[in-house]
């Protein structure tokens, strides 16, 4: 042992060498001559990022053959406490899982859903974990982790636009340095692709426009749950800007989708598989709200099929690929924080701003709540203290992101939001505004430092009680609603005593009302609070989750939005893709509900079984001994499913072209605004 | 009073690449910034304004650069965020300029913030526009007080430089460095050509009064508590202030003000100091040092990754 801890020693200084960038670390606290055998994993981990890292930097192709063999067949692992960090996310949800695997490539994703498939084991598809609705949150069977599919896999040019293929687990931040770069790690790319990568890299520089605020995000998970973001209000939710996209059935069969290919006639959609195998079924009769909506499956009448998987919260398949549409970046942004004193003051500002500025891509606010956690985190000295002072008379503040094609155009905006400001009862001196990086990045900060802020309270009042965890919400209305759901938070709030701070995209009717709960009592009477106001949105119109998806957390609010027979109508739709209901196992539905519809002999097409999509588990060469699915647990038994395709209308019509929805289409494509 | 701050344009990222033929940085079309020292510089300057003003007292910042005539927007960015005026010198004479012509070309722009023309206009909150092309008389004679630059004076600095006259300003303020050339000489030479007093890396500005200003500077000892008569020459820590947002009605305000865009010949800048011709640094090579690849990833069991990692330690002699 003692050879072997004089080698690690040794080893680690040559690593450190290798490196060249100095980023390996021991993970022996006590330096290199005391470092412990089991280190060595960590070392050659460590320097293998470093590497990869590297690599990444020169924009060269890192494959996971650089390494050496990739197995054929992906390791499906037991869950240990190893592994703890997968049973959550950032919704701070914990959940149970007997397995778990990290596949690179789709080819392995198949070969383990279809090795699962067989003991109809549930599959909880990861990404980044980043979700706040408990989607990823694991309950009961196996654990897919696609963060290792995270890369470019082609490009293409049509008409002057971009489109990326990427591997869903790849993240945002990744994307966009990709993009500024105009650099793509191309390994296995085909020639039609490296030549569109030529092409952009002497275009325009390009973006992807969706802007959630976790830029850790992978672009997978942003599409299971529609994610929008601040820009949203400009261009749309992440519906709008997929193309195609690849999504495994749990059976291990494909389905490949691409926009305006297969499209529903009415409300009823037919879609083939790679394997050969039919999908047939309604889609729910409900109407969409008129707001920004990630609440269950988004349905249209002759909608696309491509919409149905996007916002899916997971429950239909595993998303392996997207196509993503790019667009030019704007050559001009600017952002301006507005501080008012009131918050009607915002509100009248917002509703101004709404119709008067011709460039802006971002609406967002910060209650004087919210603001008053981030001065008391900066004056304790936190790394908000680099953030720019706060006076006390910036009681609340209207972010405003302006994206225009020229500066004289952003000045003629920036001199409308003056205006807009001094109507609403504000100064125009009370404001910051952005116009360099610098600036952009300070406001970033600022934006960020008000949830974070708020967090930082929340864990310091969790180590009094473990039990609490901030209550957030995600509900949107319309337009002619933003008064009355602002007032609704207001006296119930007061109503309730109950300590908030709010914030988010006011431009597109949708605040992150939170409620910070200082004990166990005031959790549940925050919870209360959230399904009343699930009811009152659901009154004005509006939406229960505008971006966060619904996952398992806000399952209860579908049926308020809804209505029972409206979620029973997406439950059947489920059990047309996933009659073994594996998939997504409580996100959206609870286990009883899907049982129920399922006895009910719901549609469950034979096309969707894995005999019949003519796959042989055998082949996945898996062995899932010690795996250890709960067959008892492991969801219906999809022989009882009885499929019904004469019931779902395959003799209507064929529809007519129709646009897509209207959520899909960013405001800029429609107005040719953006340069 | 009278605060003069000098800023210097640089690349906004911090991801810097060099050409490999040229060895030259490659600007790459990415926008610049004010040097985050100098905003710190700038900043201190605008809180000892508005202290000042709050006093009934009156005090003009004026931002000052030497660059490209794309840092017009930097300087008006200056005057956004709450500076009274603004002088850019721009002109091919001062190009390929190391940090002693710099500073030279920096104190003919001092010497010309101090001229009747220019206070006049700050004072009246318009700037002139002049340059060399327009034929405008060139401010900065020695009927101001102050020596021509170049002139030499018995009695003065080791650049010939006669004492300060009353035309120039009280303070002088500048980052303790830029972050692309980080040479952090510019201060130091500027308080030589003018024979000022000069506190470098000043982390705390104590006070101003009685015509001195007490600072704290980091040495190498520590931190130092300074007290020097004015006029001085101050350079800033980044983190001696948070630099201030401009407003919307400072932006506003700001984009009806001219920036003096002057040449090396409107503030009278002597040919032989300037640019290229006034540099005694000769930059022989400029060259991003070489990243080896070369990495092997262990595979196999413990016992044989072990064994490896042995035999690679003892092959690294180690």
């Amino acid at each position: 042992m003692e050879v072997l801890r004089t080698a690690a020693a040794r080893v680690l200084r040559l690593m450190l060498l290798m490196s060249d960038a100095g980023e390996v670390r021991p993970c022996g606290s006590a330096g290199p001559d005391t470092i412990s055998s089991t280190c060595l994993y960590a070392f050659a981990a460590a320097a293998a990022n470093v590497f990869a890292s590297q690599h990444r930097e020169r924009g060269r192709a890192v494959a996971a053959t650089s390494f050496g063999p990739t197995p054929t067949i992906p390791a499906i692992i037991k869950f240990s406490s190893e592994y703890d960090e997968y049973r959550g996310d950032e919704s701070r949800s914990r959940g149970t899982a007997e397995s778990l695997s990290f596949p690179r490539n789709e080819d392995e994703v198949r070969a383990i859903a279809r090795s699962l498939s067989a003991a109809r084991t549930p599959i909880t598809v990861q990404g980044a974990r980043t979700g706040l609705a408990a989607g990823a949150v694991p309950q009961g069977g196996h654990v897919l982790n696609l963060s290792h599919m995270n890369r470019p896999l082609g490009l293409r040019e049509e008409d002057g636009r971009f489109y990326l293929r990427v591997q869903l687990g790849l993240v945002l931040s990744e994307l966009r340095k990709y993009l500024a770069a105009k650099a793509f790690p191309t390994e296995g790319w085909d020639e039609a692709s490296l030549t569109a990568a030529q092409r952009l890299a002497e275009a325009p520089e390009q973006m992807f426009p969706t802007d959630p605020t976790e830029t850790s995000a992978c672009l997978g998970g942003m599409a299971a749950c529609n994610a929008s973001g601040a820009r949203s209000f400009r261009y749309g939710a992440m519906r709008g800007h997929v193309t195609a996209l690849r999504l495994v059935l749990a059976n291990g069969d494909v389905v490949a989708l691409r926009r305006d290919e297969v499209r529903a006639r009415g409300r009823h959609l037919k879609l083939k598989t790679e394997g050969g195998s039919t999908i047939e079924a309604d889609l729910p009769t409900y109407q969409m709200p008129h707001a920004k909506n990630a609440s269950g499956y988004f349905a249209e009448d002759d909608m696309d099929a491509l919409d149905l998987i996007i916002g899916s919260d997971g429950t239909l398949g595993i998303i392996t690929e997207l196509e993503l549409a790019l667009m030019p970046a704007p050559a001009v942004v600017w952002a301006a924080s507005c501080f008012f004193a009131t918050e009607g003051q915002a509100v009248e500002a917002t509703i101004a701003a709404r119709a008067d500025l011709k460039h802006a891509a971002a609406l967002e606010y910060f209650d004087p709540a919210a603001l008053d956690v981030l001065r008391r985190a900066r004056a304790q000295g936190s790394a908000f203290a680099a953030l720019p002072l706060l006076p006390e008379r910036f009681g609340c503040c209207l972010y405003v992101e302006l994206q225009a094609p020229a500066e004289d155009e952003a000045m003629a905006d920036l001199e409308r939001l003056g205006a807009i400001v001094r109507a609403a009862g504000g100064s125009e001196r009370d404001s910051w505004v952005a116009r360099t990086a610098v600036d952009r990045e300070t406001l970033r900060f600022f934006r960020h430092a008000v949830p974070e802020s708020v967090n930082m309270l929340i864990d310091e009042r969790r180590r009094e009680e473990p039990s609490i965890t901030e209550l957030g919400s995600d509900m949107s209305v319309p337009d002619d609603r933003l008064r009355d759901v602002i007032s609704l938070y207001r006296s119930t709030l007061a109503e309730e005593g109950l300590e908030s701070a709010a914030w988010g995209h006011i431009g597109n009717n949708h605040l992150h009302a939170n409620v910070l709960p200082r004990n166990a009592e005031e959790y549940a009477r925050g919870k209360a609070l959230f399904a009343r106001w699930a009811q009152d949105v659901t009154a004005m119109g509006g939406a229960i989750s505008a971006e966060h998806g619904v996952g398992k957390l806000k399952r209860d609010f579908l049926t308020t939005m809804y209505g029972s027979e409206h979620v029973r109508e997406m439950a059947r739709l489920k059990l047309a893709f996933d009659p073994a209901c594996q998939l997504g196992r409580g996100n959206l539905f609870d286990a009883a509900l899907l049982d129920e519809v399922r006895r009910e002999g719901a549609a469950v097409p034979e096309g969707a079984n894995a005999a019949d999509a003519g796959l042989d588990v055998e082949d996945a060469g898996l062995d899932a001994s010690g795996v250890g699915p709960d067959a008892a647990d492991a969801g219906p038994d999809a022989s009882s499913a009885g499929p019904d395709a004469a019931a779902v209308g395959a003799d209507a019509a064929p529809a007519p072209p129709a646009a897509a929805p209207a959520d899909a289409l960013p405001k800029a494509m429609n107005t040719g605004e953006v340069s | 009073m009278h605060i003069v701050v000098c800023v210097k344009a640089v690349p906004s990222s911090t991801e810097v690449k060099m050409d490999p033929v040229t060895h030259t940085i490659v600007r790459d079309g990415r926008e610049s910034v004010v040097n985050p020292f100098d905003a710190a510089a700038l900043e201190v300057a605008l809180a000892i304004k508005d202290e000042r003003a709050a006093a009934g007292e009156g005090c003009r910042v004026s931002v000052l650069s030497m660059g490209i005539p794309a840092t017009e927007a930097l300087l008006r960015d200056g005057i956004a965020r709450g500076a009274s005026d603004a002088l850019l010198l721009s002109d091919r004479a001062f190009a390929g300029a190391d940090t002693l012509a710099t500073s030279y070309a920096l104190s003919c722009g001092i010497r010309e913030l101090g001229s009747a023309s220019m206070g006049d206009a700050a004072a009246s909150g318009a700037s002139e526009q002049r340059t060399a092309s327009s034929g405008s008389a060139a401010p900065g004679t020695p009927e101001d007080g102050t020596a021509m630059p170049g002139s030499s004076v018995s009695g003065t600095s080791e650049h010939g430089e006669s004492a300060p006259g009353p035309s120039l300003p009280d303070l002088i303020l500048c980052g303790k460095m830029a972050v692309d050339g980080d040479t952090a000489q510019i201060g130091p030479e500027l308080a030589g050509l003018f024979d000022m007093p000069c506190v470098t890396d000043v982390r705390e500005l104590v006070a101003i009064e009685r015509g001195r200003v007490t600072v704290r500077h980091a040495t190498d000892a520590g931190i130092e508590l300074v007290e020097v008569p004015l006029p001085a020459v101050l350079t800033v820590a980044k983190d001696i202030a948070q630099p201030r947002m401009p407003s919307i009605a400072g932006v506003r305000a700001a984009a009806g003000v001219p920036v003096a865009v002057l040449s090396a010949a409107c503030v009278q800048a002597d040919p032989a100091r300037s640019g290229l011709a006034g540099s005694p640094t000769q930059v022989v090579r400029s060259f991003v040092p070489e990243r080896s690849d070369t990495c092997e990833v262990l595979e196999g069991s413990v016992p044989q990754q072990a064994a490896r990692i042995i035999a690679l330690a003892e092959e690294a002699g180690l």
